[in-house]
């Protein structure tokens, strides 16, 4: 593909422009991919589809950005799928207990979602220490935390049972959106004009969805962190060479815990907002792989597995970037199972890519 | 190693260091036999081994590749693609009216040759285009998982041969005591009669394969050049050995090993689907860290694997006589996975 077309142009890559599409070939492929299902499925190019592209991966643009801060380190958190499943689960637990005490419904739920965020801490404090004072290789401490939290997931779930039972207000809040038009009758903030029966319910346009303002906040928030601070400073710098690191002063070991807790804690903020998204308290399945999916996102967005690489919005971009190809393919009638073949295409061509240029991000 | 200047407590600890999973699987036995009534018996190992065959061979797969550095995700949904592929066969030989024997048999071959591509492609993307084991084998996941659901259209394949099921689920020996004694065949024995059967047919088809790659990897030269890659690659290159042919060669063995699997997985519950080995992946890598290899590469055997297959088994099965909910597995897999990498290093230290 667009490989061939720069290798056959050995200058091309030193060129501004050149330097530009290699950086952020996933965004022009992103927007190619867009061009070509505006075209090919019907109903694709409208804002409805874009704001569910972006409001049905706000999970997985969380878990992406917190395995982000690990790769750029060198290490990889292959826990986050089931930290996300255990702070979900928890989170659900312990609504639905608070459920049957008089609290008022906004205290079940802010108590509930902080229990959540509270509880993700501790799986990336432990692989943290794991990896940073025990020296265990990333890979085994994190798929440690997988098995730990799955298992306990499943015991707050009881076995294979989601946990349901939750306020009803939950799943309002978290699929609310900030305006809503009804065209020519009235412009309503945060909730449905009450008088629109049902069958009036498609003439809504919605604009806004929250999660798209919890993405846009976590976002800012992370880039701020990772391309602005020290931290992040610090984070390229473990990353790129961690002798020279530790001869810079850095104290590596208590950099790397935190690297493992934000990104164990950013997997729990996703488990968190799967209880609001979807009503009930999720446990996280084998053949989900959200952590696979978190990587290969990372790595679509120009971050590479050896370290010292990546960009919060390349990620963003990366997770898009699977996410228009399951919603486009789905729209335009192709069978689902294309999109696991195109994953592993896209996979490989964005390595090859990262490899051919290895000066140019 | 070092081994000039260790005092004989060092050496005591040192081995008690390196025999550690081989103690632990005693006492976890011994342990499981107290508290859970009938779990010290010969059925109840002959269970674990067939059961557990699918991790054996999968783990297997994974140590060659760990042992050169690097590790290979597709395994499990290789194994789903084997099922689908090998069942869908069956099913077409069988409507061709090819006899049982020989559909199964052709089947199987056609598998493997056809399970030895994931495995290539992988050697290639990794030894050629220098792409990232993690990266590369994720990829090969989603393309076989692709492929398979697409030769699936949602449907395990049916109607397949009841030979197929009856080879898988039966028994090497069967001894009728004071009466008879055969081999393959359930002798014919009025009901309530106790037919004691020996050893399933798919863990000795398994253990004969990997015991031939153990001794591959022990004995021949390519066994070596794989330790040798996987202890420092620029060297093994500098030796003179062809590091892109034998790394290509891992990884098709590894996929070989896989498809291995999956045939027996289908011959086993007469069924393929595209995610059936989606749950052993974690299973494989932990037997084989348990086992004692370093994900660095370099290091790793398979009879140490093998162990840490019978520590997920043994846990798995005890468990489940015991009553416990099976998914208090994978806490203790987890922690055990954690544990060895810490005793690992805490022996490794104390050896310097």
């Amino acid at each position: 593909m667009r490989t061939s077309e720069l290798s056959s142009r050995p200058g091309f890559t030193q060129t501004t422009i050149g330097r530009t599409v290699g950086r952020n070939w996933a965004l022009f492929f992103l927007i190619f991919m867009v061009i070509v299902f505006a075209f090919t499925g019907s109903g694709f190019f409208e804002i409805a589809n874009f704001q569910n592209i972006i409001h049905l991966s706000s999970t997985s643009i969380l878990l992406a950005a917190a395995e982000t801060f690990v790769i750029i380190t060198g290490g990889i958190d292959l826990s986050v799928g089931f930290v996300m499943g255990l702070s979900s689960a928890l989170a659900a637990r312990i609504m639905v207990i608070l459920s049957t005490t008089a609290l008022p419904v906004p205290w079940i739920i802010i108590l509930g979602s902080l229990a959540g965020l509270v509880i993700s801490l501790i799986p990336g404090f432990i692989s943290g220490t794991l990896v940073a004072r025990f020296k265990v290789p990333p890979f085994i401490a994190t798929m440690g935390m997988w098995g730990i939290c799955n298992g306990i997931t499943l015991r707050l779930c009881h076995g294979f049972f989601p946990i349901a039972g939750l306020p009803a207000a939950l799943p309002e809040l978290g699929n609310g959106y900030l305006i809503y038009i009804h065209p020519g009758k009235s412009i309503t903030f945060f909730q449905k004009p009450e008088y629109l029966a049902d069958n009036q319910i498609r003439e809504l346009i919605r604009l806004i969805p929250f999660s798209f303002i919890l993405i846009t906040v976590v976002i800012l928030i992370l880039w701020f962190i990772l391309h602005r601070h020290r931290f992040g400073q610090h984070t390229y710098a473990i990353g790129d060479n961690v002798d020279a690191a530790i001869r810079a002063g850095i104290d590596v070991n208590r950099h790397l815990v935190k690297i493992y807790m934000l990104s164990s804690f950013l997997a729990g903020l996703a488990g968190v907002y799967n209880v609001f998204q979807t009503g009930i308290g999720n446990y996280t399945t084998f053949s989900a792989m959200y952590e696979l999916f978190a990587v290969a996102a990372v790595v679509i967005g120009g971050a590479s597995l050896a370290g010292g690489k990546g960009r919060i919005l390349g990620s963003f971009v990366g997770v898009l970037v699977l996410a228009v190809l399951k919603n486009g393919l789905a729209i335009s009638g192709v069978e689902p199972f294309v999109r696991y073949i195109a994953v592993g295409v896209l996979l490989i061509v964005a390595v090859t890519i990262d490899q051919l240029f290895p000066d140019l991000f | 190693m070092n081994t000039t200047g260790k005092t004989c407590q060092q050496n005591l600890i040192g081995e008690m260091g390196k025999r550690w999973v081989f103690l632990f699987l005693l006492l976890e036995f011994a342990y499981f036999s107290i508290s859970a009534s009938g779990y010290f018996s010969f059925d109840t190992v002959q269970m674990i081994l067939f059961y557990g065959t699918e991790i054996f061979l999968l783990a297997s797969a994974e140590l060659f590749v760990i042992i050169t550095g690097g590790i290979d995700l597709s395994v499990g949904y290789v194994l789903g693609f084997a099922t689908v592929i090998s069942s869908k066969l069956m099913v077409v030989f069988a409507s061709l009216g090819i006899s049982p024997i020989g559909c199964i048999l052709i089947s199987i071959v056609i598998t493997l040759v056809i399970g030895l591509i994931p495995g290539f492609v992988n050697g290639v993307l990794v030894a050629k285009l220098r792409i990232p084991p993690f990266i590369a084998t994720f990829s090969m996941l989603g393309i076989t998982q692709g492929i398979s659901e697409l030769l699936m259209q949602g449907i395990p394949a049916k109607n397949l041969p009841i030979l197929a099921g009856s080879i898988g689920n039966g028994y090497l020996l069967y001894i009728v005591p004071g009466q008879a004694l055969s081999f393959f065949h359930r002798p014919d024995v009025p009901r309530g009669v106790r037919v004691y059967e020996i050893i399933p047919n798919v863990v000795v088809f398994a253990f004969l394969f990997i015991a031939v790659f153990a001794f591959i990897l022990k004995r021949m030269r390519f066994g070596q050049h794989l330790y040798a890659i996987g202890g420092n690659i620029d060297a093994a290159a500098r030796a003179g050995i062809n590091v892109r042919k034998n790394l290509v060669a891992v990884y098709m063995l590894s996929s070989f090993f896989a498809s291995l699997a999956g045939i027996i997985y289908v011959m086993k519950y007469i069924t393929g689907k595209a995610d059936a080995g989606a749950g052993f992946l974690l299973d494989a890598i932990a037997a084989v860290v348990i086992g004692g290899a370093s994900m660095f590469g370099g290091s790793g055997t398979v009879w140490r694997t093998i162990l840490g297959c019978f520590v997920i088994a043994v846990l798995e099965t005890g468990l489940r006589m015991m009553g416990t909910p099976t998914f208090d597995k994978y806490i203790l897999v987890g922690v055990i996975l954690i544990f060895t990498v810490l005793i690992e290093c805490f022996f490794s230290n104390f050896k310097k």
